[in-house]
């Protein structure tokens, strides 16, 4: 047991599955992820942070001393709705934002079914939205963050407009990062408004969906197939009687595949359905066609060292997104490590945040 | 040995230019700023850009890639001298329509880029003025946007991946068709660092369908506050046109004298929308864009009729910097972005800072996503006008970070804006972005004395110290 200093044992918060041994402390202010950092890059502490805790079973598993919780820091800072901007502290809530967006039929266009996740989780995390094919993934959504360095620096880079080439895109570097540049504490997000007109519609053959010449979606959940359409009234009337097929009204997002072992298999986009084909026996699955993306759920470890295996012969990857720290999350490592190594030293030179759940033990 | 005589040794006798006259033409892009390289460099392909790169770092010289020359931010001027490598020889397309994505030379032009792939209903989004003359490669150094990135977002989001030499001569292939490769996302970094963190040589670029259908109207208002109107209006309808651009009367009046594209010179401001769809959805947009514009007092909305008539409509926007010509020998054209909804304001203070230094200004710009592009007309041989132009553009872009908006939307820092990044970002941050470049370039070899104002660094990170040469406009 350790006495930590006041400033930081006065965030002390309790977190139900938290890793065993970590001290749990939620910040309620920038300074205090500052002071912080600079306390555990002093003491080489490891750092584990924590949103929602939605993406916890994902990179590879860290031994942290603290356990880092965004949970205070969740406000919505400003929303422009005639700029299609939102600022946002990162750790709020994706399902809280999108509620209050809803009012003016704007979207983050994130995850659909987040969960608990927050915003920083997500940007942290590199997932995206089921609607990439359409609108992009999360990458292309960040216009600005601010992070806190690894050693207590507060930096900012892009800015409030959605175009923009003042300087590095730093921002950018932190999506998909896991934090190992710093704890994003918040971000201004590009959004997307959705006009009136929504339908989902099942189609029996995968082939009817190339009649819409850039839908919203097409998905494939264990072997059913629906095309998300969206836009205006006149315009989704007449896809969905192209479509033929049963059309609901609305958007009704599926549910990710969940079991203990969860799977993102990436692809070049056309060998997605050659992807779904080489899902082992057994394995659930929801894909995104067009986009390259299958998340999928199984237990199956063996099967998997045989996807990944595949996977990489055609340029993909396999990645683990949900495990018990078993098997290699990220297979072979992305080129040059080196830099990689070099640029995260200089934002956390202790290496006290998320250390070694990178790939290539970043 | 000298540096020339091993860069022909690998290129070529003709393909390093070193005349004074050669040097010269090569020694500023669009902008106005000049510099003296020590040659000019043509390469073929990747494996001669790496062995460019490996004699550059072995003579302590600078790199300066180079597409077509047509930024305005001097981000291609020699201005700490060295090696200007031009890009135009990597000119090879390789389209791969089942994934929809494309393998492009970094000299190819983008226009021809989108008209390879057409034929597949395939094109590249970014489609900025300069399309018919800048390069892919000059694309990703900016960060290019243009009309059709409000709707598609800037290059940035359509570059999946890249070829590019890195320190050392070192080649590398960062990214890809497959989504979300594991790891940082150098190529993400790469983008818009305006050539000062490696060459790209080759760039994987992301094809979106061609739409079936599209309108292009044409809406007149007697004042920029009612346009603008229109504009907010219509994103708060749900709708993102392919494209919004607004013009002002002196820009229409310049264009119209040179065009007669039959646009409205009695109209204070002028907007372009472009909706693109199935046919269906380009009827409705079309609709309910044409009943907000009634609403916020336009005079008249005119639908192209034809493709003939849409492209017409088109060359007058994208020409509009053209016909300054009438005006003056000379232009500077800026290019602050702003939040959407402080776009009249910032109008207007722009123009009052054009009456006070008695200076001619025109503006057309995106007006969906904030992109200003004031330009003022004038004669460059004039130190003293040279001065007051000068003095106005930094006082345009005080006025955009005041209310909350960026350097650049899509031009590029360069040298031209660099030394105002200090107004836009804090000391943490610039060190921060500084420590980026380091890590990427630690010779400091790559586009030396760019983006980055001196002393972003506690030192100073330029690498490579010349003089500037006289004349330099910093």
């Amino acid at each position: 047991m350790t006495y930590h200093p006041p400033h930081i044992s006065r965030l002390e918060v309790e977190i139900a599955d938290a890793p065993e041994g970590a001290v749990c402390i939620a910040p309620k202010t920038v300074r205090d992820i500052e002071a912080i950092l600079r306390y555990c890059s002093e003491r080489e502490l490891v750092v584990q942070v924590r949103g929602g805790g939605t993406h916890s079973g994902y990179g590879s598993p860290t031994q942290p001393d603290f356990v880092l919780s965004m949970e205070r820091m969740n406000r919505i800072e400003t929303w422009e709705p005639d700029d299609l901007t939102i600022v946002v502290d990162a750790g709020a809530r994706v399902a809280d934002v999108e509620a209050a967006l809803e009012e003016r039929h704007q979207s983050l266009v994130m995850p659909e079914r987040p969960g608990e996740a927050t915003l920083g989780g997500v940007i942290a995390a590199g997932v995206s939205s089921l609607r990439r094919g359409r609108y992009y993934a999360t990458r292309e959504r960040v216009l600005e963050a601010t992070m806190v360095t690894g050693d207590g620096r507060v930096v900012r880079s892009g800015g409030r407009v959605v175009k923009n080439v003042t300087g590095y895109d730093l921002h950018r570097l932190a999506v998909g990062a896991f934090g190992s540049l710093g704890v994003i504490v918040s971000v201004c997000l590009r959004l997307w408004p959705h006009p009136s007109g929504a339908a989902t519609v099942r189609v029996d053959d995968l082939e009817r969906a190339s009649t819409i010449v850039w839908p919203l979606a097409v998905l494939e959940a264990d072997g059913v197939v629906n095309v998300f359409l969206q836009g205006t009234e006149a315009e989704v009337d007449s896809q969905v009687a192209r479509l033929g097929g049963s059309a609901a009204p609305g958007l009704v997002w599926p549910e990710d595949p969940s079991r203990d072992w969860g799977w993102s298999l990436r692809v070049p986009p056309a060998l997605t359905s050659d992807a779904v084909r080489e899902l082992p026996e057994g394995w659930s699955y929801l894909a995104i066609h067009g986009v390259g993306e299958v998340r999928a759920a199984s237990s199956d470890v063996e099967g998997a060292r045989e996807l990944r295996a595949w996977a990489e012969s055609i340029g993909g990857h396999l990645v683990v997104t949900r495990g018990d720290g078993t098997f290699d999350p990220w297979g072979s490592p992305p080129p040059r490590l080196d830099l990689q190594r070099r640029l995260i030293a200089e934002f956390d030179p202790k290496r006290v945040l998320n250390p070694g759940r990178l790939p290539g033990g970043l | 040995m000298s540096l020339i005589d091993d860069l022909r040794a690998v290129l070529g006798e003709d393909d390093v230019l070193d005349e004074p006259i050669e040097l010269h033409l090569f020694s500023k892009d669009a902008s106005l700023m000049r510099g003296q390289p020590a040659c000019v460099a043509f390469p073929e392909n990747t494996a001669e850009v790496s062995e460019i790169v490996k004699l550059a770092e072995a003579y302590g010289v600078p790199v300066v890639a180079r597409g077509a020359g047509t930024g305005l931010a001097a981000g291609a001027s020699p201005t700490a001298g060295g090696i200007v490598v031009v890009t135009t020889g990597l000119d090879s397309v390789d389209i791969d329509v089942d994934n929809r994505v494309a393998w492009v030379g970094a000299g190819v032009i983008n226009l021809d880029l989108s008209k390879a792939t057409r034929p597949y209903g395939l094109q590249f989004a970014p489609d900025p003025s300069s399309q018919s003359a800048c390069t892919i490669g000059g694309n990703v150094a900016n960060n290019s946007g243009g009309p059709h990135c409000l709707s598609e977002g800037s290059t940035t989001s359509h570059v999946l991946g890249m070829e590019v030499v890195l320190a050392g001569g070192e080649t590398a292939v960062l990214g890809g068709m497959a989504p979300d490769p594991p790891g940082l996302d150098l190529k993400g970094a790469i983008v818009g660092s305006e050539g000062t963190l490696g060459v790209v040589t080759r760039v994987l670029v992301r094809l979106i369908p061609v739409e079936p259908d599209v309108r292009t109207l044409l809406m007149d208002f007697p004042s920029m506050e009612d346009a603008a109107r229109t504009v907010s209006d219509v994103i708060a309808a749900g709708l993102v046109p392919a494209s919004l651009e607004l013009m002002d009367q002196r820009m229409v009046e310049v264009v119209e004298n040179w065009l007669q594209a039959g646009l409205p010179t009695d109209a204070a401001a002028v907007l372009l929308a472009e909706v693109v769809g199935e046919t269906e959805g380009v009827e409705s947009q079309a609709e309910i864009i044409s009943e907000i514009a009634w609403r916020n007092n336009t005079m008249d909305v005119q639908v192209a009729q034809s493709e003939e008539h849409r492209a017409l409509l088109w060359r007058a926007r994208k020409s509009a910097f053209g016909a300054i010509a009438q005006l003056a020998t000379d232009y500077y054209l800026h290019d602050a972005v702003v939040p959407r909804h402080r776009l009249v304001e910032t109008m207007k203070a722009v123009y009052d800072i054009a009456d006070r230094h008695g200076l001619t200004m025109a503006n057309v710009f995106h007006a969906g996503d904030g992109n200003l592009h004031p330009l003022i007309a004038f004669d460059a041989s004039d130190p003293e006008v040279n001065k007051r132009v000068h003095q106005a553009g930094d006082e345009i872009l005080t006025v955009a970070l005041k209310v909350g908006g960026a350097l650049s939307g899509e031009h590029g820092i360069g040298i031209e804006k660099r030394d105002m990044m200090r107004a836009n970002f804090t000391e943490i941050d610039l060190d921060a972005q500084a420590r980026l470049k380091e890590c990427f370039d630690p010779a400091g070899i790559f586009n030396p004395t760019k983006v980055l104002p001196e002393g972003s660094r506690c030192f100073d990170f330029g690498g490579v110290k010349r003089e500037l040469p006289d004349g330099v406009w910093v």
